[in-house]
Order: C-alpha cells, then sequence, then structure tokens
C-alpha cells in the first residue's frame, strides 16, 4: 500500500487558511483530497469528502508535557485508509489556537500512521498585517511559524513595501528553513504548497537557508532559529548520543530539528527530524562524489544558547 | 483436530475453501442464519455471499462512505454496520435497509449486539446510544472523550466503554446514572469483556493491554507487544484471551483466581510470519484462527505445536476473521478486499 501524503494547514483565524484549503480543493488538477477539518472551522468546504475532527489532544504516559499526540487524528487516518484508492491525499486543517506539535508529533509516534502516510508539509497562513501583533500576545501564532515548512504571508497588499520586509524578517528570525511565499489571496502555485515532500528535509536544507546577519533586539518570546554547518565528517556514536540527551534533556524548548549530516565512514546522508522529543534518523541516499559533503543541523526553539550548541555541534566531528 | 508440518504445503483454502473478490477493504465479516457470510466494505457496501445459492453474492449500498463495523444483529438473520456517514444502519439478506439512528458529521465505530438482553449499543464519537430490537432510543450515555471500544456483559445488563483516560461502566437500564469509572492514564482504544463477567480488558495506544477485575477495580497491565493489539478474543469459557499484536497469537491466561497477574502468556503460532492483525476463537474448542499482515491465516491450539495453514500469504492483511455460531465454517477477510470461507467439517485431519 502506498503511503498518503498527508499536508497540515494551520494559521489564525482570519489569515486565509479557508481561502487556501478551497483553492486546492476547487482547481483543476486531477486529485482528490480527503479534507479533515475542525469543529470549529470556517464553513463553506466544497468537497466530497470532508471529516470533522475534534483535536483531542492525548498526552503519551512518559509523563512529559510536550509529548502530546492527536488521538482523533489516529482514529480518523486509520478509518480514511478502509476508503482506499478514493483520494489520492489528505488536508489536515488545524483550529487557529493549535499548537502544531501534537499534529506532527503524531506522524513520529503512531506506527500504522506512519506505515500508511506520510507528513508532505506543514504550511501556515499568516496575515501580513496582523502577525506581528498576533506573535506578540500569542504562544501558538509563534509555533505556528516555527512549525512551517512553508509559510503563506497572504494580505500583502494591506501593508506597506516596509511593513511587508520587516514582517518577513520576523517570520525569518523564528524559522530560517521555512520557504516564504507573498500572496493577496493564496493565490500561489499549488505546487510550491502540495506535493513539497518538506519533512524528506533534503529538498529544504538542500536550499540554502535564508539567514539573517545577527539580529540587533531582543523580542520577549526569543523563538529563533540557529543554522550549524560544518565541512568535516562527524561522529555517528557521538553525534546520536549528544541529540537522544540533549533532545531529552531540552526538547521542550527545541521545537523542531533538521539535519542533513555526513558521517565518518559512511556513503549515504544521515537525516535526522524531530519534533520536540521524537527524533528520526536515517540513512537515505548517497552523497554524491561532486558533492561538498557539508553538515547542515537546524534547531528551532526558545532559550537556545547558540554558542553552546556550537560547541557541543564541533564536539562531534570525527 | 491435530496438525502435521505437512498440512502447510497447501492451504484449507485451496484444498477445500471458497473465495472471492469485493474489490473493497474488508471492515468486518459475521455469519448469518442459513449460512449467509457478510461482509462490510470500506467503500460503503454490504455483501451478502453464499447461503442458500452458494456462488450468489449480493451487494448493498448501506453508507455513504465507508462502513467502519460490521455485528450480526439480534435474530441472526440482519447486520448492524456503523459508517463514517454517521448511520447506525440494519441490512437483511435481501438488501432492505433500514436507519437505526443516524447522527450527520459524527463517525460510528464501535457496536455492539447483545442477546441476552436484546440490546444493540453504538458509539456516535463521544456519545454511546442504546436502541432496543425494534430501534427505540433507550439510553444516552455521554463521554468527556470519543469512545474507542465498547462491550456488554454476559448478560446485556451493564455496558463498559474505553476512551482516553480508561474505561467507564454504565447500567443499560438506569437513566440519569453517573458511571463508575475505571481510570488509567492513556488512550483506550478498544475493549472486551470476559465471557464470565469477571473481567474487562483494553487495547491502549501504547501497545499494551489493560485489564481490570470487576468485581474489585484490580488492575493488570499486559505488555510487551511490537505493535497496537487491533484483536481481542476469547477461548471458550473465558480460560484465555487471544491477542493479535505480535508475531505468535499472544494467549494470557485468565483460568486462576487472578487472571494473568504473575502468569506468562502462551505464545502460540508460527512466530515468523509478521505481526498478527486479526484473532478468532472457535465457539467450542481452544482453538483460535490469526490472520497475518502478509495475508496468511492459520488455526492453532492450546496445546498444541503445529499451526494449520488456512491461507497462503497474499491479497494484503487480514482484516476480518469470523466463525459460524457452530463453528464448522470460517471466514475471513483482507485489505484488498478478498474473502475467503472454509467449511471445516469438509476436512478430514490426520490423526
Ligand atoms: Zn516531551
Ligand atoms: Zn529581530
Amino acid at each position: 500500500m502506498n503511503q498518503i501524503p498527508v499536508t497540515v494547514l494551520t494559521g489564525y483565524l482570519g489569515a486565509g487558511k479557508t481561502t487556501l484549503l478551497n483553492r486546492i480543493l476547487t482547481e483543476q488538477h486531477g486529485k482528490k483530497y480527503a479534507v479533515v477539518v475542525n469543529e470549529f472551522g470556517e464553513i463553506g468546504i466544497d468537497n466530497d469528502l470532508v471529516v470533522n475532527a475534534d483535536e483531542e489532544v492525548f498526552e503519551m504516559n512518559n509523563g512529559c508535557i510536550c509529548c502530546t499526540v492527536r488521538g482523533d487524528l489516529i482514529r480518523i487516518l486509520g478509518g480514511l485508509m478502509k476508503r482506499q484508492g478514493s483520494f489520492d491525499g489528505i488536508l489536515i486543517e488545524t483550529t487557529g489556537l493549535a499548537d502544531p506539535a501534537p499534529v506532527a508529533q503524531t506522524f513520529f509516534v503512531d506506527e500504522e500512521v506512519r506505515r500508511r502516510t506520510s507528513l508532505d508539509s506543514i504550511v501556515t497562513v499568516v496575515d501580513a498585517r496582523h502577525v506581528v501583533q498576533r506573535l506578540g500576545d500569542s504562544h501558538e501564532a509563534l509555533e505556528q511559524i516555527a512549525f512551517a515548512d512553508v509559510v503563506l504571508l497572504n494580505k500583502t497588499d494591506l501593508v506597506t513595501a516596509e511593513e511587508l520586509t520587516q514582517v518577513e524578517k520576523r517570520i525569518r528570525s523564528i524559522n530560517a528553513t521555512a520557504i516564504i511565499h507573498h500572496t493577496l489571496r493564496c493565490e500561489v502555485d499549488l505546487d510550491a504548497v502540495l506535493g513539497r515532500r518538506a519533512f524528506d528535509l533534503e529538498r529544504i536544507l538542500a536550499i540554502e537557508p535564508n539567514f539573517l546577519s545577527e539580529d540587533d533586539h531582543q523580542h520577549d518570546d526569543a523563538v529563533k532559529s540557529v543554522c550549524l554547518r560544518t565541512d568535516r565528517p562527524l561522529d555517528g556514536a557521538r553525534l546520536t548520543e549528544w541529540l537522544q540527551s540533549l533532545l531529552a534533556k531540552r526538547g521542550q524548548d527545541l521545537l523542531r530539528t533538521k539535519g542533513i549530516l555526513s558521517i565518518a565512514g559512511q556513503d549515504k546522508q544521515f537525516v535526522v527530524q524531530a519534533v520536540h522529543m521524537l527524533m528520526e534518523g536515517n540513512f537515505t541516499k548517497s552523497w554524491s562524489p561532486k558533492e561538498n559533503r557539508e553538515s547542515r543541523l537546524v534547531f528551532i526553539g526558545r532559550n537556545i544558547d547558540e554558542s553552546e550548541l556550537r560547541r557541543q555541534f564541533d564536539a562531534c566531528i570525527a | 483436530m491435530s496438525f502435521s508440518a505437512e498440512q502447510r504445503e497447501t492451504s484449507l483454502l485451496d484444498r477445500i475453501g471458497t473465495r472471492r473478490m469485493l474489490d473493497a477493504y474488508v471492515v468486518g465479516v459475521a455469519f448469518l442464519e442459513g449460512g449467509v457470510l457478510a461482509a462490510a466494505l470500506g467503500d460503503g457496501r454490504v455483501a451478502f455471499v453464499g447461503g442458500a445459492s452458494a456462488d450468489a453474492s449480493r451487494f448493498v449500498s448501506v453508507h455513504d462512505g465507508a462502513c467502519l463495523s460490521l455485528a450480526a444483529d439480534l435474530g441472526g438473520e440482519r447486520v448492524l454496520t456503523g459508517g463514517d456517514d454517521g448511520l447506525l444502519a440494519s441490512t437483511d439478506t435481501a438488501g432492505e435497509t433500514t436507519a437505526v439512528a443516524n447522527v450527520a458529521g459524527r463517525w460510528v465505530e464501535p457496536i455492539a449486539v447483545s442477546v441476552a438482553s436484546g440490546l444493540r449499543a453504538a458509539a456516535f464519537g463521544k456519545t454511546v446510544r442504546l436502541f432496543t430490537r425494534d430501534d427505540s432510543a433507550v439510553g444516552t450515555f455521554d463521554h468527556p472523550n470519543t469512545v474507542g471500544g465498547l462491550a456488554f456483559d454476559p448478560k446485556g445488563r451493564r455496558l463498559a466503554t474505553a476512551h482516553y483516560g480508561g474505561a467507564s461502566l454504565w447500567w443499560t437500564k438506569a437513566g440519569g446514572q453517573q458511571p463508575k469509572r475505571l481510570a488509567w492514564s492513556g488512550s483506550h482504544l478498544s475493549l472486551t469483556w470476559s465471557p464470565d463477567g469477571k473481567y474487562i480488558v483494553t487495547a491502549m495506544q501504547q501497545n499494551e493491554l489493560h485489564g481490570w477485575r470487576v468485581a474489585d477495580g484490580a488492575d493488570m497491565r499486559m505488555s510487551g507487544y511490537p505493535a497496537k493489539v487491533r484483536s481481542m478474543t476469547w477461548l471458550p469459557r473465558g480460560r484465555y484471551l487471544a491477542t493479535s499484536g505480535a508475531e505468535p497469537v499472544v494467549c494470557w491466561p485468565f483460568h486462576g483466581k487472578d487472571g494473568p497477574m504473575g502468569k506468562a502468556p502462551l505464545d502460540l503460532g508460527w512466530g515468523f510470519a509478521g505481526v498478527v492483525t486479526v484473532v478468532a476463537a472457535h465457539p467450542r474448542h481452544d482453538v483460535v484462527a490469526a490472520g497475518y499482515e502478509d495475508g496468511a491465516t492459520i488455526l492453532v491450539q492450546i496445546d498444541r505445536a503445529h499451526p494449520v495453514l488456512v491461507k497462503q500469504p497474499g491479497e494484503g492483511a487480514v482484516t476480518a476473521l469470523a466463525w459460524s455460531a457452530d463453528g464448522q465454517h470460517l471466514a475471513l477477510g483482507t485489505e484488498s478486499g478478498f474473502v475467503g470461507r472454509v467449511r471445516l467439517s469438509d476436512w478430514r485431519a490426520p490423526t
């Protein structure tokens, strides 16, 4: 059975999430989607297969508050698999107030979900005019940007060019690896949103993360991205041990971790993904002989001490 | 019955079975009166196979979406199905369907039928509703979370439900009641009540079972599974609980005073054919039918070493298994729409 791609749409109420959802559903692309909407969703979704979710967030029984999954989603995805062949992909809309972590963690934790589906990308729609204010007053708005693989910076006609630059800078400082698109009414080529295989990572880290120069001022929230690189091969055992203990200790603050790493004595790329404490690492494709085997590791999170992470990372160099 | 290694060469299905492709995920199978086999399908249809005209099959479009659950209805001549369209339906072999209840926007997943009390129960999300034989609604039980599993006690006087945080026990004849809560942290996905009424067991999200002794609420943990336990079945008189979720068929002993506590389970079957996905106990003998993720199906007997091959691997994971009430017929279904049945009285075991 093929793995069915899943796209998660997040964003505050009024940012344009439903507009994007309806654009995906009505555009002629010859694909059918099952849509999972939240029970407080904006109405008017025109699709054959719409499932209401009630966003039941369950703790994972390890006593940790960041280790949560969406129990309803596990059940819904299991149920949708019984309709095999009647759709090509799944779109999950979350409420504006939802923290994306439990959704993303569901795809790490549940064995059956992992086998039957693949998390294609998390797309966050933000309102260019209101997002900065939202980031100031809402923990969830920050998390939604931190978790995004793709950000649609929407309603760009409502801000000046200078404001737009500031907003984009701010989003970048939180999430350095997200691909940002400017849109008016979520008008974006759907290839930019669907079929991204962003959770495969190779693609996203292959694109040079667009880092800011040193940030000039502090933010209250202090969610930021740190990117570590080296051209020298890493010691696999030391690296794994470090990442495991780091995520066990600091996983609540580390929202996302993504890396493509060159391990000494290995021809293949070591690809690492984590959501909070849940980590997954695999050797994937081989480095090409022409390629510079540069390791890149990105952390997005709170209270990150960049120099300490860099020191620990450098200690993993073989 | 006895088993020998040679039997693995050809399956019972190849020698004495019948097979059918129904072209949609088989959600559940059940035998009805007259030997008709009912199958609920992932495209919303219910199929009736065999019976008087052994080769005939009838398809009835029941749900606008997928069937999610199936049980033989009261009287054994109809089939009760829940769907992701919010419908709880009862369908007879002639193709006549009646809507027992319809709650738009809710999935109707766990259902249960109590022959002893003449009641049927179905979960519509967080709410469990109870119906009599004539479809009158006689009870509504609300829960803080979605109900993953439910079961009647042997007499149909009580109903147990599984949900996040534990299980709840309800009286089927009382209104306005508070349930007895059996708390155990975590997500409880399905539930079964032992045939002697003494134990309730749930299957949990984190690949383990949790049990309670009904009399005093004593907890019991049954862990060590590599996968989620999707299927549980009681052997005759409730002596063992056989389960899916591991490479062997894991059977927990429940015949002692303290149930399985402090005892190791029996591991039956091959133990090397991938994970067991469905189990169904024979109604009279200590025999369990077990289906695997690769499509293979076997019969295993407590205290016997060698299983009998019912079906070769293929056609996707086994998703449904059922015995006829007399234990003479076994049916199975897979995720790709394969349905097979074997009449075991046609089979002469080597002695
Ligand atoms: Zn945690
Ligand atoms: Zn700044």
